[in-house]
C-alpha cells in the first residue's frame, strides 16, 4: 500500500485537487454536480484530451511538439471538405488520419534523423501547417457539415456523450501502449538517456518518428471531433490551444525533460483543468482571467516541490538524525 | 553541399576551429536577406523604393527590440515564451498608471524598466533558482501575466493619450528620413550587442550558454547569469511593449498576444542557436528584418496571407537545419575525440 502511494503520489495529489476543485465548484452552483451537467461540460475538453494524449509520448521522449494545433486545423479542414464533397466518413477517416500522420512524421524525421531541436522544428511547422490549413480552407472556411460527420459530437450513450467515451478509450489505449509495449519501454528509455539507448541498440530514430506520427494522427482525430462539435472547419481552428494541452501534459506528471509520466496522470490533469475551468465559468470569471489560474497551477505543480526540496537542502542538515 | 561551402570558406579565411562556420552562419542570414530583396525587387517594381524600405524597417523595429531581449535568454540555452505577455502587461499597466497619476507621466520609461525587471526576475527565479525547465516556467508566466493583465484591465481599454507628448511623437516621428522607432531599435541592438561583447556580464552569458558545466567548474555563478539574462530580457520586452502601445494607440488586455512565436522565429532565423552559446543580437535583429521583408514582399505581390505562414515556417526549419550543420562543424573542429561521437 505504501509502495502504491509512493509511486502514484502525483496521481493521488491530482485526485485530491480534483475533489477540492469539485467541492469548490459545487459550492458555487448547485447544478455543478448534476451528472448530465458534468458530462456535458466534459465534452468541451475532448479535443484537448486527444491532443494531450498525442503529445504525451513525445514529451516522454524529452521532445516537444507545438505544431499539433496546426495539424488539427489541417485535419478538420480536410474532414470538412471531404464531408461536403459527399465522401462517406469511413473512407474519409483513414485518408485524413494518414495525412495528419504524415505531417507528424515530417516533424519526427526532422527531429530524429536530421537531429534538429524539436522546439524550433515544430515552431516552423506550426506556421507551415497553419498556412496549409488556410490554403486548403480558403477565406470562408467550410460549413454545412452533413449529419454523418456530426455523429461523434451529437450522440449520447445513455447519459455519456460519445466523444467522452472516445477519450476514455484513447486513455486506456495510451496506458497499454506506454506501459506494456516495446514502443512504450523504448520511449521511457530514450527519454531518460537517448545516448545510452542508442548504444544499447534501441531503435531511437524509429521510436521518435513513431511518436510524432502518432501525435499527428491524434490531432487528426481531434480534428474530426472539432468538425462534429462545431459543425464547421476553418483555417484558424484551435489556434493557441497548444498551451493548454502542454499544461495538461506537464501537470499530469510527465516530466518535460523526458523519461517519466503516465497516461492516467494526463487524464487526471485534464479532469482537474476541466473542473477548475467549469467552476470558474460558474463563478463568472472571464475566460482570459482563467488563464492566470491555469498558469499558476502549472508553475505551482513543478515549482512547489522543487522549492520544498531547496528549503530542505538548505535547512535539513540541522535537523537531528532520528 | 553546405559542408564543402563551409570548408571552402574556412580555408579562404585561414581560420581553424568553428569561428569560420559561425561567421558563415551570420553571413548566411545577411545573404538570405539580400537574396529576398533581389527576388522581391525583380517580382515587384514597388519593392525597391526608399519608402518601402522605410516601411519594412518601421514594421520590423519593435520585433527587433523584442528579439534582442529573447536572444539574451536563448544564448543561455533557455527560452522566454512570456515575452508577448510581458509586453502586454507592461504597456497596459503603465499607460493606466500614467493616466491616473499625472505627476508620474515623465517617468513612464523608468516604470516600464522597473516593471519589466520584476517580471523578468520572476521568470529567472523560476528557471535559475527553482530549476523549472524554462519552457514550462515561461509557459506558465505567459498565462499568468496575460491573465493578470486581463484581470487588471477588466475589459477596459487605455489609450496612448495618457502618455507624455514626446513619447507619442516618438511613435510617429522621423529622424534623418527614418522613423524614430528604427533608430531606437538600432540603438537597443547596438547597446546590448556591445554589452554582450565587452562587459563581463555578456561574456559570462556566452560562456554559460556554450558549456554550462565548464562555466560552473570555472567558478561562474550560473544562477546569477540566468537571472541576469531574464531580467535583461524582461526589461527589453517591457520597453518594446510600451513602444508598441504608443504605436497602436488603443490598448486592450490582448496587446502583443501570441508575439512570442514571431520573436522566437526572428531569433532562430537570425542564427542564435537554440542550444545556446552561439549567435548574436545583430543576427536576431536581422532575423526580425527578414520576417518583415517576407511580409512586405508577399503583400506587394498580393500573395495571400496564408502563404506567409508557410514560407515563414519553412524558413525557420531551414535556419535550424543550417544551425545543426554549423554546430557539427564547430564540434568536430573543437573536439579531438569526434570518433567516439555517437551518430544519432
Amino acid at each position: 500500500m505504501t509502495r502504491f502511494v509512493r509511486s502514484y503520489s502525483w496521481e493521488l495529489l491530482l485526485v485530491v485537487l480534483i475533489v477540492v476543485a469539485g467541492i469548490w465548484s459545487s459550492n458555487l452552483s448547485p447544478y455543478f454536480l448534476d451528472p448530465v451537467n458534468l458530462l456535458t461540460s466534459a465534452q468541451f475538453f475532448v479535443i484537448f484530451s486527444l491532443m494531450a494524449f498525442g503529445l504525451f509520448p513525445v514529451v516522454v521522449h524529452g521532445e516537444i511538439d507545438i505544431s499539433l494545433a496546426s495539424t488539427l486545423a489541417v485535419g478538420s479542414v480536410m474532414f470538412g471538405q471531404l464531408a461536403v464533397a459527399g465522401v462517406p466518413l469511413i473512407v474519409a477517416l483513414p485518408i485524413v488520419l494518414l495525412a495528419t500522420g504524415i505531417l507528424g512524421a515530417i516533424n519526427g524525421v526532422l527531429v530524429a534523423v536530421a537531429g534538429l531541436p524539436s522546439l524550433a522544428v515544430t515552431l516552423g511547422t506550426l506556421g507551415a501547417y497553419r498556412g496549409l490549413a488556410y490554403i486548403l480552407a480558403g477565406d470562408t472556411g467550410i460549413t454545412g457539415i452533413p449529419a454523418e460527420y456530426r455523429t461523434l459530437g451529437s450522440t449520447w450513450v445513455g447519459i455519456v456523450p460519445l466523444a467522452v467515451l472516445l477519450v476514455l478509450v484513447v486513455a486506456a489505449a495510451f496506458w497499454v501502449l506506454m506501459a506494456t509495449t516495446p514502443f512504450g519501454r523504448y520511449s521511457y528509455a530514450l527519454g531518460n538517456n537517448s545516448a545510452a539507448s542508442t548504444m544499447a541498440g534501441a531503435p531511437v530514430a524509429r521510436t521518435r518518428i513513431a511518436a510524432y506520427t502518432l501525435a499527428g494522427v491524434m490531432s487528426g482525430l481531434a480534428g474530426l471531433v472539432w468538425v462534429s462539435q462545431y459543425q464547421s472547419a476553418r483555417g484558424d481552428n484551435a489556434d493557441g490551444t497548444i498551451l493548454f494541452v502542454l499544461t495538461a501534459v506537464v501537470l499530469g506528471g510527465v516530466s518535460i525533460k523526458g523519461g517519466s509520466g503516465r497516461a492516467v496522470g494526463v487524464l487526471l490533469a485534464i479532469i482537474l483543468l476541466g473542473t477548475i475551468q467549469t467552476g470558474m465559468k460558474l463563478a463568472n470569471v472571464p475566460g482570459t482571467s482563467q488563464t492566470l489560474v491555469i498558469g499558476a497551477l502549472l508553475i505551482g505543480s513543478i515549482g512547489i516541490p522543487s522549492a520544498l526540496q531547496l528549503l530542505r537542502r538548505r535547512f535539513g542538515v540541522r535537523r537531528p538524525a532520528s | 553541399m553546405n559542408g564543402t561551402l563551409i570548408a571552402d570558406w574556412r580555408e579562404r579565411l585561414g581560420l581553424t576551429g568553428g569561428a569560420a562556420a559561425l561567421k558563415v552562419r551570420f553571413l548566411g542570414v545577411v545573404v538570405f536577406l539580400l537574396l529576398l530583396c533581389v527576388a522581391f525587387s525583380i517580382l515587384s517594381p514597388r519593392f525597391f523604393t526608399f519608402d518601402n524600405g522605410r516601411s519594412i524597417l518601421f514594421s520590423a523595429a519593435i520585433l527587433m527590440i523584442a528579439a534582442v531581449g529573447q536572444a539574451l535568454v536563448v544564448l543561455t540555452g533557455n527560452l522566454d515564451l512570456s515575452v508577448g505577455s510581458i509586453m502586454g502587461l507592461s504597456a497596459y499597466v503603465i499607460y493606466d498608471i500614467a493616466g491616473q497619476f499625472v505627476e508620474l507621466k515623465p517617468f513612464v520609461m523608468v516604470m516600464a524598466i522597473a516593471l519589466g525587471a520584476v517580471l523578468g526576475l520572476i521568470n529567472g527565479f523560476l528557471v535559475a533558482v527553482l530549476n523549472i525547465p524554462s519552457i514550462v516556467a515561461t509557459l506558465g508566466t505567459l498565462s499568468i501575466y496575460r491573465g493578470f493583465t486581463s484581470f487588471y484591465a477588466n475589459a477596459q481599454e487605455v489609450t496612448s493619450g495618457t502618455l507624455p507628448g514626446w513619447m507619442r511623437d516618438l511613435a510617429t516621428g522621423t529622424v534623418l528620413g527614418l522613423p524614430t522607432y528604427v533608430w531606437v531599435a538600432v540603438l537597443v541592438v547596438l547597446i546590448v550587442g556591445m554589452a554582450l561583447r565587452y562587459l563581463p556580464w555578456g561574456r559570462r552569458i556566452y560562456a554559460y550558454g556554450s558549456n554550462s558545466k565548464a562555466a560552473h567548474f570555472y567558478g561562474l555563478n550560473s544562477t546569477q547569469i540566468v537571472l541576469g539574462s531574464y531580467v535583461g530580457a524582461g526589461i527589453i520586452a517591457a520597453f518594446a511593449g510600451v513602444l508598441l502601445g504608443a504605436q497602436v494607440g488603443n490598448i486592450n488586455s490582448l496587446l502583443a498576444n501570441g508575439y512570442e512565436l514571431q520573436v522566437l522565429a526572428a531569433v532562430v532565423i537570425g542564427g542564435v542557436s537554440i542550444w545556446g552559446g552561439t549567435g548574436s543580437v545583430y543576427g536576431a535583429a536581422i532575423g526580425a528584418i527578414v520576417l518583415a521583408t517576407i511580409n512586405n514582399g508577399l503583400v506587394l505581390l498580393q500573395v495571400q496571407e496564408f502563404y506567409r505562414l508557410l514560407i515563414q515556417g519553412v524558413a525557420i526549419v531551414l535556419a535550424v537545419a543550417v544551425d545543426a550543420i554549423v554546430r557539427n562543424k564547430v564540434q568536430s573542429a573543437t573536439s579531438r575525440r569526434s570518433i567516439t561521437e555517437v551518430k544519432s
